[in-house]
């Protein structure tokens, strides 16, 4: 049978496992579920998330206190935020989005905490393994997480990211408040931004690429990519290298 | 990581608790400094860290709650019964509705802790050489000797009595302080270190120069306040008089008395409500406990006035006794004078004047007058007595006398007193003590703040809960909301009954706590809890200024080089901003990235067995 391998990064105010209150049983979630017990779950850095997935769980859950119960008052609602990013950032790399979630529970309370340990671990089973695991496992998906592990260390998404709240709840900088749903076309089309060139970054580091070939790998019109590399050229993290014939072939500049 | 996992859930009253907490942090990041204290934690004079044992309790953790206790004081089990808890005066939580029952959990764990402890404490290592004398194994006495042990000096305390315990032993009664309680605790104390010697008498078989001769050091006189204030009226020598103090020492001894049929006692302390209820145990007919105040200005602990009218005990106020009227040697009657309250006295209490010509007698086979103690002075060098030799004279705060190298403290200094103010004192005094041998400065007490809290915090205003009635909305929902709560103002034995050793109804009961201090300080689990810290890569800082966005409690702020900074008072430690920095030039001290990454590899190796 198959066992899935999840991580649950668990809120030590959310973690239920030393209530010791007589008329509990205690709980016996270990075996289903393996857990790293954190501070808060906004303590979670996306980058760990995805590098958890590129070494091989097959489902990520996250577990914090619920929204106006945060011990350290709006972790989890950073938490909420990153856990937005990552999941679009997982449909873009092939992963399944559902293998990452993020739940509610309460210290106090064993039975709620047990449930949504043994949903997410059905819905795992329902997936299946994750491609990134065994003899055959996805390069392509492999890479991609790769990728996304970048685009969520790189300046963009994280200011995006721990900004959300103060700019759509309070003001920005010039006194304007974004509307929610304006917020999320502007993250959508930074996280497809971002994805793609950090994709191409990882792609010109392993090999020189035209800006065709790229289009090939990456299924985007070549269009795209050379706006995309003119960028990137602009922000040092990617050169020419040399023109091979009439075609421009690129690399990828190590980034600080 | 912390133990305390904060209590959420279950039921509204403790959202609506958490929800204005998280405001008041808001408004004034502030209130997240640790200094601020809880209103129980400050009130206490021992500096008991109330709010953490509460919390202990609320995880079901008795036996860590205790551990919490000890690190300020000897008697956990012994003030779980008789202390007079200003903590529970102080609690926040009345504002709402009751207090919390702060004294009966803290009871309940010490009785919980008893049961279940199987070994002894390990003896601390003496690491001083001067040896120090406490003279007297009262609560004062006793905590001194445990606080020095604890500091490594050699402790032997000096009792005149056949056991240790002091009031706790041979004045209030068993049936609010079992002996066998009071003898753990102090078996506790013997077993890290400190000797006591029974049946020596200061003065008699030993004084300040036969202790010199044996290589003491220092001393602390602690000796009490044993004998009963005389009434100073006539006929007091009639026999069927019997003073509170000596006469409770008897009971304690195992003496019987014959008590007659009627017996008044005069006074409104606790030795007076003891000595009335004993009466009626050892089968008065009718006892009264006569007052010259009225029941406001009643000393006596008011569970345990309402447990004695509940027994049969008359209360009386306002009327003094003139005169004891004899016949054939022994005691008929008493004559009283009305009185009727007049302007405040020292104490703060309305001093009682008497009402010219309202004299009037009341019979009575035995008289028990409970009005007071002094201090025994005989055998006492004059060095330590007032001018008038009838009370030792010392510094109140720092516990000097005019002797070098001499302490003394608890009832013996201020008169009859409490409990909890004897280890106060003893305390106090184990702090000079250690001052006095190591030279540093003993009169800079005041100086430095409290010297019951090691001399450092200062505390500045008691609790972020500023307008509870205003944060919470809707009171009627914490009535009652998990226990009967009108019992916090049960009696002792009915305590025993109520709570019956029911840890789910103590867990209830601590979670009516609001935790008025941030973090508690339970040090339950001091290597990791000890707060996290984030730690800044200055060189990494771009100065982007997000951390001090998101940090909860706006503990980064930027310095003039644009370069953020973490106020370490403030930190948490929660770590958001370490998972949020865009430089990633932020860091934790205990769980740093690379710690989660290899707990994470070790889980997947784990997960794959
Ligand atoms: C009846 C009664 C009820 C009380 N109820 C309460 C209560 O409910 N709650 C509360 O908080 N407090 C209560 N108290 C007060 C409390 O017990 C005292 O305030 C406290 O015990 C004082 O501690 P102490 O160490 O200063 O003195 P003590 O407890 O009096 O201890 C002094 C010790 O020194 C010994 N000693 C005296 N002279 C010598 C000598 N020459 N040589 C050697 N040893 C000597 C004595 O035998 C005694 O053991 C009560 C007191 C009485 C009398
Ligand atoms: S509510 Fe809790 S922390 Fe606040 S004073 Fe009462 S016992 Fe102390
Ligand atoms: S870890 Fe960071 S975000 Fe959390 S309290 Fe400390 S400085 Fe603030």
């Amino acid at each position: 049978m198959f066992r899935p391998r999840i991580i649950g990064f668990v809120c030590n105010w959310a973690l239920p496992k030393r209530i010791e209150i007589p008329s509990f049983p205690r709980m016996k979630i270990y075996p289903k579920m393996q857990v790293v017990q954190v501070m808060c779950v906004g303590r979670i850095d996306p980058v760990i998330v995805l590098d958890t997935f590129a070494k091989g769980a097959d489902g990520v859950l996250l577990v914090g206190c619920p929204l106006p119960d945060c011990h350290f008052v709006k972790g989890n609602i950073q938490a909420e935020n990153k856990t937005k990013i990552l999941k679009k950032l997982l449909s873009l790399t092939g992963l399944e989005p559902e293998r990452l979630q993020l739940e509610w529970a309460y210290a106090t309370e064993i039975e709620p905490f047990s449930t949504i340990v043994d949903a997410f671990r059905n819905h795992i089973i329902k997936l299946g393994q994750s491609p990134l695991v065994g003899e055959n496992s996805d390069e392509k998906i492999l890479s991609n997480i790769l990728a996304a592990k970048n685009a969520v260390a790189d300046f963009s998404l994280r200011v995006l990211t721990g900004r959300e709240e103060e700019l759509t709840e309070a003001m920005n900088a010039y006194g304007k408040r974004i509307p929610q749903e304006e917020f999320d076309d502007l993250l959508d089309e930074i996280v497809n931004r971002e994805f793609l060139r950090h994709k191409i970054h990882l792609l010109t580091s392993q090999k020189l690429l035209s800006v065709k070939e790229i289009a090939t790998i990456v299924n985007h019109r070549p269009a795209l990519i050379l706006r995309q590399i003119a960028d990137m050229t602009s922000k040092h993290m990617i050169a020419l290298d040399h023109v091979e014939e009439t075609t421009p072939l690129y690399k990828a500049l190590e980034v600080k | 990581m912390c133990q305390i996992a904060t209590f959420q859930g279950t039921s509204d009253g403790e959202h609506a608790a958490r929800g204005c907490r998280q405001k008041m942090i808001k408004h004034d990041p502030n209130s997240m400094r640790k200094r601020k204290l809880p209103p129980c934690r400050a009130a206490c004079p021992a500096d008991v860290n109330v709010q953490a044992y509460i919390a202990l309790i609320q995880q079901g953790k008795f036996n860590e709650a205790v551990e919490v206790i000890r690190r300020s004081m000897p008697f956990p089990a012994i003030c779980g019964r008789v202390c007079f808890s200003p903590c529970q005066d102080a609690c926040t939580r009345k504002e709402i509705d009751k207090p919390v029952g702060v004294r009966y959990l803290k009871r309940l764990a010490a009785d919980i802790e008893r049961e279940q402890r199987n070994k002894k404490p390990e003896p601390i290592s003496v690491s001083h050489d001067k040896k120090v004398a406490i003279i007297g194994a009262g609560p004062a006495g006793l905590s001194a000797a445990y606080d020095l042990a604890k500091r490594g000096y050699p402790v032997v305390v000096f009792e005149c009595m056949p056991e240790a315990g002091g009031m706790m032993r041979y004045g209030i009664p068993d049936y609010r302080l079992q002996k066998y309680v009071v003898a753990k605790e102090i078996m506790h104390i013997q077993d890290l270190g400190v000797e006591i010697k029974t049946n020596v008498e200061f003065g008699k078989d030993v004084n300040f120069e036969t202790l010199r001769s044996e290589g003491y050091k220092a001393f602390f006189v602690a000796i009490g306040a044993q004998i009963s204030r005389k009434l100073g009226v006539p006929g007091e020598e009639l026999k069927g008089v019997f003073y509170a103090v000596e006469w409770l020492r008897d009971i304690a001894l195992g003496k019987t008395v014959d008590l007659g049929e009627k017996v008044i006692v005069i006074g409104g302390g606790n030795s007076a409500i003891d000595a009335a209820r004993i009466s009626l145990k050892l089968g008065a007919k009718k006892v009264i406990v006569a007052y010259r105040r009225s029941r406001m200005e009643m000393p006596a602990l008011p569970q345990e006035v309402e447990a004695a009218k509940k027994e049969g005990v008359k209360l009386n106020f306002l009327i003094s006794p003139k005169r004891i009227i004899g016949e054939g040697g022994k005691v008929k009657a008493i004559e009283f004078l009305r009185m009727k309250l007049g302007k405040p006295d020292a104490s703060g209490r309305r001093r009682p004047v008497p009402i010219q010509r309202s004299e009037h007698l009341y019979e009575a086979n035995t008289v028990i007058p409970a009005i007071g103690q002094i201090v025994k002075t005989a055998g006492l060098p004059s060095l330590l007595l007032d001018k008038r030799g009838l009370a030792i004279t010392a510094n109140l705060s720092t516990l000097e006398t005019r002797m070098p190298g001499v302490f003394s403290g608890g009832d013996s200094l201020t008169g009859p007193a409490s409990v909890i103010e004897a280890v106060k004192a003893g305390k106090r005094a184990a702090e000079s003590i250690d001052r006095y041998f190591s030279d540093r400065a003993i009169d800079r007490y005041i100086d430095d703040g409290d010297v019951s809290n090691g001399g450092k915090v200062e505390v500045e205003e008691t609790t972020w809960v500023k307008h509870v009635d205003t944060i919470i909305k809707k009171p009627e929902r914490y009535i009652g909301s998990h226990v009967d709560i009108g019992r916090w103002e049960a009696s002792f034995e009915e305590a025993d009954e109520l709570l019956a050793r029911n840890k789910e109804t103590a867990i209830s009961e601590a979670r009516r706590c609001l935790e008025c201090g941030p973090c508690t300080e339970c040090l339950g689990n001091e290597k990791l809890c000890d707060a996290d810290k984030a730690i800044i890569n200055e060189k990494l800082c771009s100065g982007c200024n997000l951390c001090a966005v998101i940090c909860p409690y706006a503990a980064v702020k930027k310095n003039d080089a644009e370069i953020a900074q973490v106020d370490e008072d403030l930190c948490k430690g929660c770590g958001i901003c370490s998972a949020s920095c865009p430089d990633r030039a932020i860091t934790m001290k205990k769980l740093p990235d690379a710690q989660i990454v290899a707990e994470v590899e070790t889980a997947l190796r784990r997960a794959a067995i």
